[in-house]
């Protein structure tokens, strides 16, 4: 059996799981995002990380001989590996503007590890999503800004939803079964703890200088859990509902 | 450069934003200038935008030039196999 190949396709599962059931959650502000130009940024940001989602799932399709469809579409709750980050509700603009901008940094992150993979498809892909992830980090560091300056409400939400998603978002660099196999094959350039600390190296100094909430030193310092894409909670058994409704509703369609 | 259209946005930050989503997302524009309403100079005077008097021959669509392309070829001894790219109007 193919260790490394299997590796690989938990590294994709992984990071396309992160991008689909993200861009799902954050679709939910089609038509109620605080003004018209947000809703239609909103769902195109959300329609640009459904797109990546597509991309990783293709390239996993390919490499395990399966149909992208029934990868994203054809899997019970429990099979899906996004990290806990992406479990909770759209909730509201504060919590998605917290959540997206520690996803938007780690992905970034991770992205730029993976531009430099040995595995070219992942480099390829990798290298361009970057381009277009440019734009999602300019625009939540914009909101996170924006909401931690207005003060009141707002600012009281964002340091709410922080608190909150803190340790889910450390998921995002959860340890990965083949993860050394990966790391020793170059196709991930770095391994995922030396990333979740380039990562908080990037978001904890903008927090810091907005006065909002970071996790204690020691928190920081600890690596996540092992099951940090593997525990799974109410709101996404939800959401997996909505997501397969269509695809249940014909299966086998052409659409 | 021609209008794409109107955002509206609380500062220049987002208006950029917004433009690219607007009138970007679907890379039909290869560069946005976005600036703010009331930087705009607006000329809409009829008398200097639609004279009363017959300006027609100001636009190169009225005029025929194929035969005249025909008369100058000849003289210059051109071959006049790619005349037919160059009929019409001039535009």
């Amino acid at each position: 059996m193919d260790t490394t190949r299997e590796a690989l396709a938990e590294l994709l599962l992984a990071m396309a799981d992160d991008e689909f059931v993200l861009g799902f959650w954050d679709s939910e502000w089609t038509g109620i995002a605080p003004m018209l130009e947000e809703d239609v940024a909103m769902s195109s940001v959300s329609q640009d990380e459904i797109g990546h989602a597509k991309a990783w799932y293709e390239l996993l399709a390919g490499l395990t001989d399966d149909d992208a469809d029934e990868i994203a579409f054809g899997r019970e709750p429990a099979g899906y590996r996004h990290a806990a980050l992406m479990n909770h509700a759209r909730t509201d603009w504060a919590f998605t503007v917290a959540r997206r901008f520690l996803y938007e940094h780690a992905d970034a992150t991770r992205l730029e590890s993976l531009a430099r993979s040995s595995y070219t498809p992942i480099a390829e892909l990798a290298a361009k999503m970057r381009r277009e992830e440019t734009y999602h980090l300019l625009h939540f560091d914009l909101w996170l800004r924006r909401l931690a300056d207005a003060g009141g409400e707002a600012r009281d939400r964002l340091a709410a939803a922080l608190e909150r998603i803190w340790p889910d978002a450390q998921a995002v660099f959860a340890p990965l079964d083949g993860e050394a196999r990966l790391v020793s094959a170059g196709i991930l350039p770095d391994d995922l703890e030396t990333l979740r600390h380039r990562w908080l190296d990037r978001v904890v100094p903008i927090l810091e200088g907005l006065r909002l909430p970071v996790p204690p030193e020691a928190e920081r310092a600890a690596p996540p859990a092992g099951d940090g894409r593997t525990r799974r909670n109410d709101d996404f058994a939800w959401l997996h509902g909505e997501f397969t409704m269509v695809a249940r509703s014909d299966e086998g369609a052409t659409w | 450069m021609i209008h794409g259209g109107n955002v509206n946005a609380p500062d220049e930050e987002l208006a950029v934003h917004y433009a690219r989503e607007f009138y970007g997302r679907r890379q039909e524009s290869h560069r946005l200038w976005v600036v703010p309403r009331d930087a705009i100079v607006e000329l809409d005077d009829p008398d200097l935008l639609n004279p009363p008097f017959d300006r027609s021959f100001k636009r190169p669509g009225g005029y025929l030039i194929k035969h005249k392309l025909e008369a100058a070829r000849a003289r210059a001894g051109t071959d006049a196999e790619s005349a037919d790219a160059s009929e019409g109007t001039g535009k």
